[in-house]
């Protein structure tokens, strides 16, 4: 059984004054395996967020459904499965760190002592050990982020959902969230997550999800999506004659007084580079370009 | 549990309001300053000093009850803190019950504090501790948690100025409307009088609840009244509350 | 610039206060507004105050004391019925409004009336108290001179339970100044004959002597006119009127003793006289 699975999800807001439709989820269909890590895609405004929030119960959705391990994802049984941090978690400011683990505790029906034994372990997990008795109005936005993650774990969740959990994070943030997530995936858990740092999503993701204007328009293993072969390879050199180049079939584009040229054939390239020296031309730089999770992005988006 | 957590959590961000604090202080105040009214009397002192009292109380605990309820659920889902609740695995009706009974603490802790100021500054200043008024102080109680029901009502559909002028009209109709309760039965056309008919008993009749004059006047109460305003009220909160509850149901969260 | 600001702001407070003063010291606020033409009558007012009913009755009772004190104000009587009507009206159990509504309504305006119409409203919502009535009655026989209509109110006062025992004898006593002596003597005897204590007993004694003293001077003084209508001559003395056969018996006084007969003007005159009738 999949961990989730939501097929053909749809959602359309209407605003209030003018009774103006607007379709914002027209076909949303994504599939996650247990234990995977997915990553969820799109540009601002495809509908992110709002797909998550279906999930979750917190907006209806019109048509389509939203199950995890085969339950009603935004029914209390599915809920008690899952973890969740919103984009910018806000929390009351007048509670202190250990206070608002427990009242996520008691949201779970979790016994008072399961929780302070946790809260430890988590504060410590995210970084914030020692800081359970601060008030939380006293906290950085990175320490609320991070507190917010120890609250997603308070239930020790099967499945994490994360939004736009990379947006505000420093390099370093961003580094341990990776190894976090990761560490997470290896003691068994499922996690769900969109951005659009594509960098860090590369760099942890199994499984990728793309979306644009409401649609899912591709989803697939992260490694089948890329290939590891070079995609082409790029040139830059300077000194040879454009005549000569044309002439002999060399494509080309000029930038900052240099030649670039690119091709996908090893051997190609090789006669290329030749063809240059024996022109008396200089080679500046030679570069084996591998596709990235960007370029299929743009690929996509772009049709 | 999930209710207690709620409810705990509301009592303690309404105790934040520093008009909570101000509130209470001007209830006691008012009763305090009595004192120098009743320089002004003929007569029975006393009198004036319980009707002073309990005006006071009744006017500062009503104004509690509309705005201490009336930006909770508004907050919550301004500042998005309700993803944190929402998220997780509690009904909506829960969320709703839970912030009605933290209010209903929050509602009590004011009463009382007011409550026990008056009777021992009657203590001092007439020697004599009429245990009856702790009736009127039940009453009152029950017709604060009304308030404060339609002040959760507005605030999960509107922004905290609608919501009381709203409340606050519908507070002044709760003690306006005992007088249509004959007039309703002269309504000749048909269609208005079933209208009539509807409003008196849907909106809050609140004037049961004020039995101020009685006690200070010392006219025999009658318990089974009493007792039928208590329930009264709990039928009608839990309307009110259900009511809410359906609404906040169907509350999307962008 | 920080100290600067505050004694800016106190001297402009100050500014402000004096010129306050000096306004407050040339205008009169209540004579030259009238103020309770719009003030609702007690229903209105009672729905208006939304609850608060006996708070804005104590309030306008407070004020009022305060406002028909100052007597620089001229025609601050104009609304005083429809002011402790409206008190009266929010809470008519309230005692103080009627005792001191009808005191000024007596002794400042001297509209007994107006008094009586008070008192005999709290009478009404008040129906055990008997001093309501006792005094409409002593306003209606001190100053309205109206005896019957004092009666009536000694009578509702005498009925009502608690009324000390005086009551009942202004009652009587007022029978007497409408002339009813009969009834009078009749009231007399049963407060005699029910008296508790010597002073109730003294007092009932010398209404009855002077009661028998008026039925007998009435009765004796016409037999007077009838014996000089038939024998030409006032008679001798009382006993010749026995003897002629124009009386049976000579009446004595209460105290049993003998009347006074003037032989000149044929009047009868008593050893004691109370002179209410003449005083009031």
């Amino acid at each position: 059984m999949k961990a989730i699975e939501i097929k053909g999800l749809e959602k359309t807001f209407t605003s209030n004054f003018l009774l103006k439709k607007y379709k914002i989820l027209k076909d949303i269909n994504i599939s996650i395996e247990k234990g995977e890590i997915y990553g969820f895609l799109g540009p601002n405004g495809a509908g992110k967020t709002t797909t998550i929030k279906c999930m979750l119960g917190l907006i209806s959705f019109d048509s389509g459904e939203s199950l995890i391990y085969g339950k009603d994802s935004k029914s209390i049984e599915g809920r008690k499965k899952i973890g969740f941090l919103p984009e910018h978690p806000y929390f009351y400011d007048y509670l202190t760190a250990k206070e608002l683990l427990f009242f996520s505790g008691m949201l779970f029906s979790i016994p008072q002592k399961k929780v302070m034994n946790k809260t430890k372990y988590l504060l410590e997990l995210v970084g914030l050990a020692g800081k359970e008795d601060l008030k939380l109005k006293k906290f950085s936005k990175g320490m609320i982020q991070r507190l917010g993650f120890a609250q997603t774990l308070i239930n020790d969740p099967e499945i994490i959902i994360l939004d736009e959990p990379f947006s505000g994070l420093d390099p370093i943030g961003r580094k341990e969230l990776r190894d976090l997530i990761i560490s997470l995936k290896k003691s068994g858990k499922t996690i769900f997550f969109s951005s659009h740092i594509l960098q860090d999503m590369e760099m942890i993701v199994d499984t990728v999800g793309i979306i644009l204007e409401g649609k899912t328009i591709k989803q697939g293993k992260l490694s089948d999506l890329i290939s590891h072969s070079v995609q082409y390879y790029e040139v830059v050199f300077k000194g040879v004659d454009e005549s000569l180049l044309k002439s002999n079939n060399i494509g080309f584009e000029l930038k900052d007084n240099n030649c670039i040229t690119k091709s996908k054939d090893f051997e190609k390239v090789n006669h290329i580079i030749e063809f240059i020296i024996m022109n008396h031309g200089k080679i500046i730089s030679v570069t084996p370009f591998k596709m990235t999770l960007e370029d299929i992005f743009l690929k996509e988006i772009n049709g | 549990m999930k209710i207690r957590a709620i409810a705990l959590n509301t009592f303690k961000e309404a105790t934040r309001n520093k008009i909570y604090y101000l509130l209470i202080f001007f209830g006691i105040f008012f009763v305090l300053s009595s004192k120098l009214v009743t320089l002004l009397i003929i007569g029975d002192k006393v009198k004036v000093l319980k009707d002073l009292g309990l005006a006071s109380i009744n006017f500062f605990s009503v104004l509690i009850a509309i705005f201490t309820g009336i930006d909770l659920v508004y907050k919550e889902i301004e500042r998005k803190t309700i993803y944190n609740i929402l998220s997780k695995p509690i009904s909506r009706s829960c969320f709703i019950i839970g912030k009605f009974f933290g209010l209903a603490l929050t509602l009590f802790v004011a009463l009382i504090s007011m409550v026990v100021m008056f009777f021992l500054f009657m203590l001092l200043f007439s020697g004599e501790l009429d245990v009856k008024i702790l009736v009127y102080f039940i009453l009152l109680y029950f017709e604060l948690l009304i308030i404060t029901s339609i002040s959760l009502l507005f605030s999960s559909i509107s922004t905290p100025i609608l919501s009381s002028v709203f409340t606050i009209s519908l507070y002044l109709i709760g003690h306006v409307i005992w007088t249509f309760n004959e007039f309703k039965d002269k309504i000749i056309n048909p269609i208005i009088k079933v209208i009539s008919y509807i409003l008196y008993y849907t909106l809050p009749n609140l004037e049961k609840f004020n039995i101020k004059n009685s006690i200070v006047m010392n006219v025999d109460i009658d318990i089974g009244m009493i007792l039928g305003s208590i329930c009264y009220a709990i039928f009608y909160i839990t309307a009110l509350l259900t009511l809410t509850i359906l609404i906040f149901n169907k509350r999307e969260f962008q | 610039m920080k100290s600067k600001l505050f004694i800016f702001i106190i001297v402009s407070f100050i500014l402000a206060g004096l010129f306050q003063y000096d306004y407050d010291s040339h205008s009169n606020y209540f004579a030259e507004k009238n103020i309770f033409v719009t003030l609702p009558k007690g229903k209105t007012l009672e729905i208006l105050s939304f609850g608060f009913k006996n708070f804005v009755a104590d309030m306008i009772f407070i004020w009022s004391m305060q406002f028909y004190s100052n007597y620089n104000l001229k025609n601050r009587f104009e609304y005083i019925e429809d002011i402790y009507n409206i008190i009266t009206d929010l809470n008519p159990r309230y005692r103080a409004p009627y005792y001191v509504g009808s005191w000024i309504m007596a002794l400042e305006l001297n509209n007994y009336k107006m008094a009586i119409r008070l008192l005999q409203k709290a009478s009404k919502n008040l129906k055990d108290d008997w001093d309501f009535d006792f005094e409409s009655g002593y306003y209606a026989y001190k100053y309205l001179k109206d005896y019957k209509l004092a009666e009536k109110y000694y009578r509702k006062a005498a009925e009502k339970p608690d009324a000390p025992s005086f009551v009942k004898r202004w009652q009587a006593h007022t029978i007497y100044m409408e002339d009813n002596l009969t009834y009078a003597l009749k009231m007399w005897l049963e407060i005699k004959k029910n008296a508790k204590n010597k002073l109730e007993k003294n007092s009932a004694f010398n209404h009855l002597y002077q009661i028998k003293f008026e039925i007998d001077k009435k009765d004796l003084e016409e037999k007077i006119k009838l014996f000089e209508q038939k024998f030409r001559k006032k008679p001798v003395n009382l006993n010749e009127l026995k003897r002629k056969g124009i009386i049976n018996m000579i009446p004595k006084d209460f105290k049993g003793e003998d009347y006074i007969y003037d032989f000149k003007t044929g009047k009868i005159k008593a050893k004691k006289v109370f002179q209410w009738k003449k005083f009031y």
